[in-house]
């Protein structure tokens, strides 16, 4: 018991020391047109290094994200959720893509279900990603009551990722 | 309203049936409608796009007879030049590999090839450009419909989803793109049932084996060339000749060098029938035309490339009155790309008598959309268009094959500059250069303009690119030798071209 208070005390001193960071670099908000997201021209944003944070306790990530299905499933599970859901837009070509979604599920799972992500293959959900804007991927929507809140494109390293996401559930 | 379009006749925009189907934004739905998401179509739609025009295109892919299936772009993008050149450099490299070890890499142990890896990432690359190919249409504000199109009357095509919902759209001009598919030899029992064609071999999540090209097609040659080039067991059984309509001579170079390079040749063979084993290999019969003998041989994979079927048949062509030739199936068009419809106009691969290219094709389809915007007469100039066959051994070209400028001017009306050469690369790597060669077809009077340039060696079609230019400006063989060459290179060569034909020497050209 105590040590869950511990634990939830840490969290929370992150998110409020989240909350006062200064905005992270290029939430790209921005509708990049024509811009096609290759392996090649983002390597420069993979850093084999980057040590993973041993302060907080392993998460499993098993559930942490669900595959959308369908029109109808975003609908239910995205639109309509209570939680804020952030949806990861990706494609099984996309080199990057394979970086991030693990990044944002660990960056999503510490907040211990306060925020729910939704992935989306945008070659099963082609109008989907058309509808909401994508171009190049990976795209990061976050949705909250059904409205686009906030998004980013390309890769973020854990601290730019654990910042976004504290932005959208703080807000 | 739908129905009270159907015919011939030629309905007025006064005409009050037509208000029914109008909506806020005019007469029609849209300026343009375009069947067909390939090379051709998704040119011309972005191009009326940006000038202005409410375009939309439907793209369908009915799948193979296999099943496979694919995104928006069409042919070249899904199953044409793309993946074939991405798996003839898999090819090339597997060669370079070998090569490099006499340039001093040290590589250990046999050099083998895993289809798996290699078809992933290309078809990989392929769903990228699928992707990229709607974006650019949803920036262009181009409406794109995964819908199959077919026409009702010269201003309304019937659209229907793969789950069967029907769609009218209603158009001032539609233009049809849709190209073609490879042929099944359906008088051949077994063909359909157990065979294979360019749409499936690109997507094989599994490597095809032993295989049996049947056709001496570019299609049937380059498959061939990169199923040898990556270690499969390959054999290529041809009718009569290889790449006709193109430079014989240049022809047997290319087939020469694929044997040489281990690719097996049945000549002059015909199959009769192709049966499926117990064990699930394909028994592949066939007549030896020259002997009148029959074989049988074991594959396990039958790859039909025995030429491409325009794809008007659910078009509902007939029912408007579209003329098609009748031979080939393919729709007889006007140098404006026009049919014998008003209003209905089509281009690349399904237009009669033109060449199967992408490049044309997007001309073409950007040139259409300039005049069916008013911004434009040009027409497309379909003459003196380069091409080049990605067989191991590479063959570019541009304008007349030998035969043709024999036959157009005469043998004594023309002079032909010749060359044997050998790529600097090929010594160090021990490699056989016998076929590369190169010749420049010449008129034989006056300032001797060139009237075909052929070239067989490496990278074929960035040294034909350049040329092509020349040609296109009425190069001449004087200024071809006014030329200075790029030293050292395979492509200087076509500088220094000096012996004739008609001289009989030896046209083996030194390095130096």
């Amino acid at each position: 018991m105590a040590h869950r208070l511990l634990v939830r005390r840490i969290w929370t001193l992150s998110a409020k020391d989240i909350r006062c960071l200064p905005a992270s670099a290029a939430a790209a908000s921005s509708f990049s047109t024509s811009i096609l997201q290759f392996a090649t021209t983002r390597a420069s944003f993979l850093s084999p290094s980057h040590a993973l944070p041993c302060s907080l306790p392993h998460t499993s990530l098993r559930g942490v994200s669900f595959n959308v299905q369908d029109h109808e499933d975003f609908t239910v599970r995205v639109i309509n959720s209570e939680l804020p859901v952030l949806v990861d837009f990706h494609a099984q070509w996309c080199g990057p893509c394979k970086i991030l979604g693990p990044r944002l599920e660990k960056a999503v799972a510490k907040q211990k279900g306060r925020v729910a992500m939704a992935k989306v293959d945008i070659d099963d959900h082609t109008d989907l990603a058309i509808e909401y804007g994508v171009s190049a991927v990976p795209t990061v929507i976050a949705i909250r009551g059904g409205d686009v809140v906030d998004r980013f494109v390309g890769i973020k390293d854990d601290d730019e990722l654990d910042s976004f996401v504290g932005k959208v559930i703080g807000q | 309203m739908a129905a009270l379009c159907r015919g011939k006749h030629r309905w007025k925009r006064t005409n009050c049936l037509h208000v029914l189907t109008r909506n806020l934004t005019g007469n029609y739905d849209y300026d343009l409608v375009v069947i067909g998401g390939g090379s051709g179509g998704l040119a011309c739609s972005k191009e009326a796009a940006q000038l202005g025009q409410k375009v939309a295109v439907l793209d369908y892919v009915e799948p193979s007879v296999k099943g496979t299936k694919w995104g928006l772009g069409g042919t070249c993008v899904n199953v044409g030049c793309i993946p074939k050149k991405l798996m003839h450099q898999a090819a090339l490299l597997g060669t370079a590999v070998k090569d490099a070890q006499k340039y001093g890499w040290q590589i250990s142990g046999p050099i083998c090839h895993d289809w798996a890896t290699m078809a992933e990432a290309i078809q990989n690359h392929v769903r990228s450009l699928n992707w990229g190919h709607r974006v650019q249409l949803q920036d262009k504000k181009v409406k794109y419909l995964n819908i199959k199109g077919s026409l009702v009357d010269e201003h309304t095509v019937k659209g229907q989803t793969k789950a069967g919902k029907e769609t009218i759209l209603t158009a001032k001009n539609i233009v049809i793109a849709t190209g073609g598919r490879p042929n099944y030899p359906t008088q051949i029992p077994g063909a359909m049932e157990h065979g294979l064609t360019s749409d499936d071999i690109f997507w094989l999540k599994k490597s095809p084996g032993k295989t049996l090209v049947v056709g001496a097609s570019y299609v049937a040659l380059e498959c061939a060339g990169f199923l040898t080039g990556v270690g499969l067991d390959t054999t290529v059984m041809v009718r009569s000749i290889a790449l006709r309509g193109f430079d014989q001579q240049m022809a047997g170079l290319v087939t020469d060098y694929m044997d040489a390079y281990g690719t097996k040749f049945a000549w002059k063979c015909v199959p009769k029938s192709v049966d499926k084993l117990s064990s699930g290999a394909l028994q592949v019969t066939w007549t030896d035309t020259h002997t009148g003998n029959e074989h049988k041989d074991t594959y396990d994979s039958v790859l039909w490339a025995v030429g491409r079927a325009p794809e008007t048949k659910a078009l509902g062509l007939d029912k408007l009155g579209v003329q098609l030739k009748r031979e080939t199936g393919k729709i007889i068009l006007g140098s404006d790309e026009s049919t014998s419809v008003p209003n209905i106009y089509a281009f690349g691969d399904i237009g009669e008598g033109r060449p199967e290219l992408t490049p044309t094709a997007i001309k073409a389809g950007k040139l259409l959309a300039r005049r069916l915007a008013g911004h434009s007469t040009e027409l497309m100039n379909y003459d003196n268009v380069p091409t080049t066959v990605f067989t191991p051994l590479e063959y570019g070209c541009v304008g007349l094959s030998e035969e043709e400028a024999e036959k157009r001017h005469g043998k004594d009306g023309i002079e032909v500059y010749h060359a044997f050469y050998k790529p600097l690369e090929f010594t160090v790597a021990e490699r056989d250069a016998s076929q590369c060669y190169l010749k420049v077809v010449c008129e034989r009077a006056g300032e001797q303009k060139i009237l075909g340039l052929h070239f067989t060696g490496p990278n074929a079609g960035e040294v034909t690119q350049g040329f092509a230019m020349g040609f296109q400006c009425g190069a001449t063989y004087s200024h071809l030798l006014q030329t200075v060459g790029i030293h050292p290179t395979c492509a200087e060569e076509l500088t220094k071209v000096s012996i004739t034909k008609r001289s009989g020497l030896d046209a083996t050209v030194t390095g130096c």
